[in-house]
C-alpha cells in the first residue's frame, strides 16, 4: 500500500500520513432499532470500486476529510473537507 | 539533490571518466579469514581475492560444492561473504576499505576443505522435495533440524544487539518528474532526453559508475560513428562514446544520479524503492523512496549460464564476468581458456581475452560439450570428441532481459517468439522501457539447447539452491508441471539471485518436458524485492522519540527509577533500583499521612472552546456536561458505538463556552481525533486544541495538601469556597494556573495545570512550601497503589477492548436518560441483558502476590483474570481488581487462583479498600 491522497489542505501526500476512518455511513437516529444499530456498528458495505471514506490527516493538517477511493486500484479520485462536502 | 547526500553513499556520479575507478583511490589492505590481501584502487573484495589467487569463493547451499566467480556483477550467489560482521555481502560489488575484515560462509573448516562436502555423497538421500518426502512426522523434523540448520543455508547474523543498532541505516524521500532505472547507454540517453525536455530526472544505477556494459566492453574501434547508443556491444563493436555520455550527464543540472543503488521494487502511486550501498561499509545502507510521475525501465539484460555437467565448477565463468574482471578490475581470469557458445558470440569475447594474453584453446558449441573436468577447479573441458586442458571455461550464455520490475510497474512480460526472450510489453501510462529490456539489441538466443552431458544430476540450473536439471525433470515427472508449482516444489528461482541465473532455464526445461510452448508455460511472478534487501534497510534508523516532562531535571536531581509510558518518561518511584519496596511505602505513607507531590504533565489535555462545546461533549461522553456549572469538574468516560470504553478523564468547565479536558497519557491523540470526528461536518461551533505539551501538571495530595498550597496561593482553599470536584483559576507560586480539586489517590488534593515553562519553578515552590510537612514526591507505582485502594479503574489496564461501563463497575457514568450519545444503544443493551463478566475488587486471604494477569479458577475452569494487584500498606493485605464471571461477582464470594503452583484464595469485596465513605477526600 503506497497510494497517495490529495489532502484538500496539504496536497498530495502518502497514505501513510493518514488514519483510515472507514466508509462513510449514516448514523441511525436516536431510538432506532437494535438491528439498525448493530448494522451501523458492525456491517460494512465493502463496495468494490468507488467508495466514500473518512480519512484523518494525522501527520499533516490533523483534519478529517472525505475521500472517494477506488477500492480495487486504490486511486483516490476526490477529496473534500466535511464542511464543504456537497 | 546529490549535494545533500551523505558522502558515504557517493558512487561516481558520472563526473569523472570511466577509466578512473570509483572505489577508494589508494591501494588498501583488507583481511580475508585473517590473512592480509592487497587491493588496488579499482578492486572490489572479489577482484582483489581473485588476483591474489583465490578461486573458490563459496560453498553451495545444499551439497557444499565449491563455487567461484560467475557473473562478477552482483547477480549470482557465488561470492556471498561476511564483511565486517555483515553476512551475505556480494564480494564482487563490495569496494575495499583499508582494514576490512572478510570471512567465508557456510564452509568448515575452510572453503578449500569443507567437511560438509560429504553431503554430495548423500545426494541420493536428498532428492528434490526431500523435506516433503522425508519429514512425514513432526518428530523426524525435530531430530533432523539441528543438522540441517548447520549444514544448509547462507551466512550467520551477528546476534550482538549493539552491533545491530549501530548500523547506520537511513531513509531518504525524494520527489521527481522522471525516474530512469538503469544507467547503461539507453538509460543515460533516456535521462538526457527527459532532462532536455525540462524535467527533473533521477537516474538509478546499481553499479558504482554509470555506463552499463560500456564500462567493461573494451574499445577496439575508435571511429566516432560507433558512438550511437543503438550500436550493440554484443556484436563485437564496443562502444567508444561513454565518456561523452557521462560528460553530458554531468553537465545537466537536472539529472541526479544514484549510483550503487539497486531498485528492488515499484509500488502503487509510482513509488520507486532503491537500496543504496555505501562505499565505506557494507552495513551502511540507505533506502530511497522516490515518488515520480514517469518511470523509464532501462534495466538491460544479463547473461545466464549454459547447462552442462559441472557448469558450476570454479573456473567456469560467464563471458560478461570474464570481461568485467578484465575491463573493470584489470584481473586476468585465467591463462588457457575454452570458449563455449555460438561462433558469433564467441568471436565477440575472444578478442578481448586474447588482448590480455589469454590463450584461447578452443571454441566449441554447447552441443559438443560433455562436461567440465576438475575437482575443485576446472582443469579441462570434455567434448564428445576430445578433452581440452584449460583453467578457464567462458560461457557465452543467452542474454535475459532484466524485466523483473516490469510486472511491478503494471506491465506484462511477454514471450517474444522471434527473439526467443521474455520482453517488457503493455506498459501502463507513465511507464516506458528502453534498451535490452525490450529485447532490443540482444543477440539471437540459443534457448534450451542440450549439451552432450550424460549426467543431469551435475547440471546445475539454480546455483543458489543447488537445483539440478535432474531435479527439475523429476519434479515435473512427479506432477509439478506448472511453472509456479515447479518453483515452489524445487525452490528454483527462490534463492538470493531471485531467478536471475535460473528462471529462463527453468521455464525452458518446463516447456520442454511438458511439450508446451514457452508462451504456454509462462513465467513466475516477479514480486518485490527483486534483489535481497537487509531487513535493517527497510526498518530504517533506530529512532525512538522520547518525551520528557518540564520537571524531568528535578526528578533526576532527586534520583528516581524511570518508566516508559508511551513516548513519555515518568518516575516510577524515587530511589534506587533495589529500593522499590521501601521507597514506594515511604511515598505511600507521605500521601496518606502528610502530603505528596506527583508530576502529571503527561496527562493528555484539551482546550475545548465554543458555544456548542457542551453539546459536543454530551454527544461523545456517556455522561452529561452541558449542565455542568462553571467552576465544576466531573469524571467522564468515552465509549464507542459498541459501548466499549475508549478513554476516561476529567472535564472541567472553566467558562460558559470553555471546557478543559484531561485524557489518559497515551490516548490524547486519539481522543482529539475522536472529538474532531464527531465534530466534522456538523457545523457545531467548537474549537479543539491539544495543549498537552504546553501545560505542566502536578497533583498535591494528602492531609497537609491544603496547608502546603495555602502558602503559595491567595485562593481560599477551604471546603466552602473550594469543595470537592470544583475547579478554579488561581495563581500558584505566582504562575497563572487551573486548580482542580479531584482525588484520584483518595486524599484531599489539587491537580494544578500551568504553563510548561514554569514546571521546575512550581515544582520547586511546592517542595519548599511542603518542607515543614515533610512532603515527598511520589511516582507512578505509588499512585497505582493509592488508586487501587480506592478501586479507581485505569482504562486499558483494568479494561480492555471488550469492556463496557456496565460490566466495569462504572454504570453510573452512562446517563441513559440522555437523548443520544455515542454508544448509548449498545450500553442500553448491555444493561438489559445479564452481564457475562464483572470487574470486581478482591482481597487475598494470605499475603501472596499473584502476578498481573493471573487466571482465576472456578470448578477447575478459568473464570476470570487479575488486572491489577498490589500490597495495600493501610490494610496490610494484598488487594486487587479482577474480571470474574458474573456468577462469582458477589461480595464475600471466595475465588481461587494458582500462584507458584499452589492454589490460593481471595474474597470479593464490594466497597473501596480505603475510605469508602470518601470522608478524607472531602475533608
Amino acid at each position: 500500500m503506497s497510494f497517495l491522497i490529495p489532502c484538500p489542505n496539504c496536497g498530495k501526500r502518502s497514505a501513510y500520513e493518514f488514519r483510515f476512518g472507514g466508509e462513510v455511513k449514516t448514523r441511525p437516529e436516536a431510538g432506532s432499532s437494535n438491528e439498525a444499530w448493530l448494522g451501523y456498528s458492525y456491517a460494512a458495505a465493502n463496495r468494490d470500486h468507488s467508495q466514500k471514506e473518512w480519512w484523518f490527516h494525522t501527520y499533516g493538517c490533523r483534519q478529517w476529510l472525505f475521500a472517494v477511493r477506488d477500492t480495487v486500484t486504490n486511486e483516490v479520485t476526490e477529496t473534500s473537507l466535511p464542511e464543504e462536502a456537497p | 539533490m546529490s549535494d545533500q547526500m551523505d558522502s558515504r553513499f557517493h558512487g561516481n556520479d558520472g563526473s569523472s571518466p570511466s577509466s578512473i575507478p570509483a572505489n577508494g583511490q589508494v591501494p588498501a589492505t583488507f583481511y580475508f579469514n585473517g590473512r592480509p590481501i592487497e587491493a588496488l584502487p579499482q578492486d572490489t573484495v572479489a577482484s582483489a581475492l581473485y588476483r591474489s589467487g583465490r578461486r573458490i569463493f563459496s560453498r553451495s547451499f545444499k551439497y557444499h560444492r565449491p563455487r567461484g566467480l560467475l557473473c562478477v556483477s552482483g547477480r549470482c550467489p557465488n561470492c556471498l561473504m561476511n564483511v565486517d560482521g555483515t553476512p551475505n555481502v556480494r564480494a564482487c560489488m563490495q569496494p575495499v576499505r583499508d582494514g576490512m575484515r572478510v570471512t567465508h560462509q557456510n564452509a568448515s573448516p575452510s572453503l578449500e576443505n569443507d567437511f560438509m562436502a560429504i553431503a554430495e555423497k548423500f545426494s541420493w538421500a536428498m532428492p528434490v522435495g526431500f523435506y516433503y518426502k522425508t519429514f512425514t512426522h513432526p518428530w523426524m523434523w525435530r531430530l533432523a533440524e539441528p543438522f540441517i540448520r548447520r549444514a544448509a543455508g547462507l551466512g550467520k547474523i551477528d546476534n550482538d544487539p549493539n552491533a545491530v543498532t549501530d548500523h547506520p541505516y537511513e531513509h531518504v524521500f525524494l520527489h521527481t518528474n522522471t525516474t530512469v532505472i538503469g544507467g547503461g547507454p539507453h538509460g543515460i540517453q533516456a535521462a538526457l532526453e527527459a532532462a532536455v525536455a525540462g524535467e527533473e530526472v533521477v537516474l538509478i544505477d546499481d553499479q558504482p559508475e554509470l555506463g552499463g556494459h560500456l564500462r567493461y566492453a573494451s574499445s577496439t574501434d575508435d571511429t566516432p560513428e560507433t558512438t550511437s547508443s543503438t550500436e550493440s556491444p554484443f556484436r563485437g563493436k564496443p562502444h567508444v562514446g561513454l565518456a561523452d555520455l557521462l560528460k553530458s550527464v554531468h553537465e545537466t543540472p537536472n539529472i541526479t544520479v544514484l549510483s550503487n543503488a539497486t531498485c528492488f521494487g515499484l509500488y502503487e502511486g509510482k513509488l520507486v524503492a532503491a537500496m543504496h550501498r555505501s562505499a565505506e561499509s557494507p552495513a551502511a545502507q540507505r533506502l530511497t523512496q522516490l515518488r515520480t510521475e514517469n518511470i523509464v525501465i532501462a534495466t538491460g539484460a544479463h547473461e545466464i549460464p549454459l547447462l552442462f555437467e559441472n557448469n558450476d565448477l570454479p573456473g567456469v565463468m560467464l563471458s560478461s564476468g570474464a570481461l568485467r574482471l578484465i575491463g573493470l578490475h584489470g584481473v586476468k581470469p585465467g591463462e588457457r581458456a575454452v570458449v563455449v557458445g555460438t561462433t558469433q558470440a564467441a568471436d565477440s569475447v575472444c578478442g578481448a581475452l586474447e588482448a590480455t594474453g589469454i590463450e584461447i584453446v578452443a571454441t566449441v558449441s554447447l552441443e559438443q560439450v560433455v562436461k567440465a573436468v576438475g575437482k575443485k577447479h576446472v582443469s579441462a573441458l570434455q567434448t564428445n570428441e576430445q578433452r581440452f586442458a584449460c583453467d578457464l571455461i567462458v560461457m557465452c550464455g543467452d542474454w535475459m532481459p532484466d524485466a523483473g520490475l516490469v510486472g511491478q510497474a503494471g506491465g506484462t512480460v511477454a514471450w517474444d517468439e522471434e527473439r526467443a526472450v521474455f520482453v517488457a510489453s503493455d506498459l501502463p501510462e507513465g511507464v516506458s522501457a528502453v534498451g535490452a529490456v525490450t529485447g532490443e539489441d540482444l543477440p539471437p538466443a540459443i534457448g534450451i539447447s542440450q549439451s552432450a552431458s550424460a549426467n543431469p544430476k551435475k547440471v546445475f540450473v539454480c546455483p543458489c539452491e543447488d537445483v539440478s536439471l535432474h531435479d527439475l525433470k523429476t519434479a515435473i515427472d512427479e506432477g509439478f508441471d506448472h511453472i509456479e508449482t515447479l518453483k515452489r516444489y524445487t525452490t528454483t528461482t527462490m534463492g538470493p539471485c531471485q531467478g536471475k541465473m535460473c528462471q529462463q532455464a527453468a521455464i525452458g526445461i518446463c516447456a520442454d518436458q511438458t511439450g508446451q510452448t514457452i508462451q504456454e508455460t509462462g513465467r513466475t511472478t516477479s514480486r518485490p524485492p527483486t534483489s535481497p534487501v537487509p531487513l535493517g534497510v527497510l526498518a530504517g534508523p533506530h529512532l525512538h522519540p522520547v518525551k520528557r516532562t518540564p520537571m524531568h531535571a528535578k526528578h533526576d536531581e532527586i534520583g528516581c527509577v524511570w518508566m516508559d509510558m508511551g513516548e513519555w518518561k515518568r518516575p516510577l518511584y524515587y530511589g534506587t533500583p533495589d529500593s522499590k519496596r521501601e521507597s514506594v511505602e515511604q511515598e505511600y505513607w507521605a500521601v496518606r499521612q502528610r502530603v505528596g507531590l506527583i508530576d502529571l504533565s503527561t496527562l493528555g489535555k484539551l482546550d475545548v472552546v465554543g458555544k456548542d462545546a457542551g453539546k459536543l461533549l454530551d454527544k461523545v461522553y456517556t455522561n452529561r456536561f452541558s449542565d455542568l456549572r462553571v467552576g465544576r469538574a466531573r469524571y467522564g468516560v468515552i465509549c464507542d458505538e459498541a459501548g466499549i470504553i475508549l478513554d476516561d478523564g476529567t472535564v472541567s468547565r472553566v467558562a460558559e463556552d470553555r471546557y478543559f479536558i484531561t485524557t489518559t497519557t497515551g490516548n490524547i491523540e486519539f481522543v482529539q481525533e475522536w472529538l474532531e470526528w464527531w465534530l466534522a461536518g456538523t457545523g457545531m461551533c467548537v474549537h479543539i486544541t491539544n495543549v498537552t505539551g504546553g501545560m505542566a501538571a502536578v497533583n498535591v495530595a494528602g492531609p497537609k495538601a491544603r496547608d502546603t498550597l495555602a502558602k503559595l496561593t491567595e485562593r481560599d482553599l477551604g471546603n466552602k469556597r473550594f469543595g470537592y470536584m470544583r475547579c478554579r483559576q488561581a495563581e500558584v507560586a505566582g504562575v497563572p494556573s487551573l486548580m482542580l480539586r479531584i482525588g484520584f489517590v483518595g486524599e484531599t488534593g489539587w491537580e494544578i495545570h500551568f504553563p510548561a515553562e514554569y514546571g521546575e519553578h512550581v515544582w520547586g515552590a511546592i517542595m519548599e512550601a511542603g518542607e515543614e510537612f515533610d512532603i515527598r514526591p511520589f511516582g507512578v507505582e505509588t499512585q497505582r497503589v493509592l488508586r487501587l485502594e480506592k478501586k479507581h479503574v485505569i482504562v486499558s489496564v483494568d479494561t480492555d477492548a471488550t469492556s463496557n461501563p456496565i460490566e466495569s463497575d462504572l454504570a453510573w457514568v452512562a446517563k441513559l436518560d440522555k437523548d443520544d450519545f455515542i454508544g448509548k444503544a449498545a450500553i442500553s443493551r448491555a444493561k438489559d441483558r445479564a452481564p457475562r463478566e464483572k470487574l470486581v475488587g478482591f482481597i487475598m486471604d494470605e499475603n501472596v502476590l499473584p502476578p498481573d494477569g493471573c487466571v482465576i479458577i472456578a470448578d477447575g475452569q478459568p473464570a476470570g483474570r487479575i488486572t491489577s494487584v498490589r500490597y495495600s500498606p493501610v490494610n496490610e493485605r494484598i488487594i486487587g481488581l479482577a474480571w470474574v464471571s458474573a456468577g462469582l461477582a458477589v461480595a464475600g464470594q471466595s475465588i481461587t487462583m494458582r500462584v507458584d503452583g499452589r492454589p490460593v484464595t481471595a474474597q470479593i469485596v464490594d466497597e473501596p479498600f480505603y475510605d469508602p465513605a470518601q470522608a478524607r477526600l472531602r475533608q
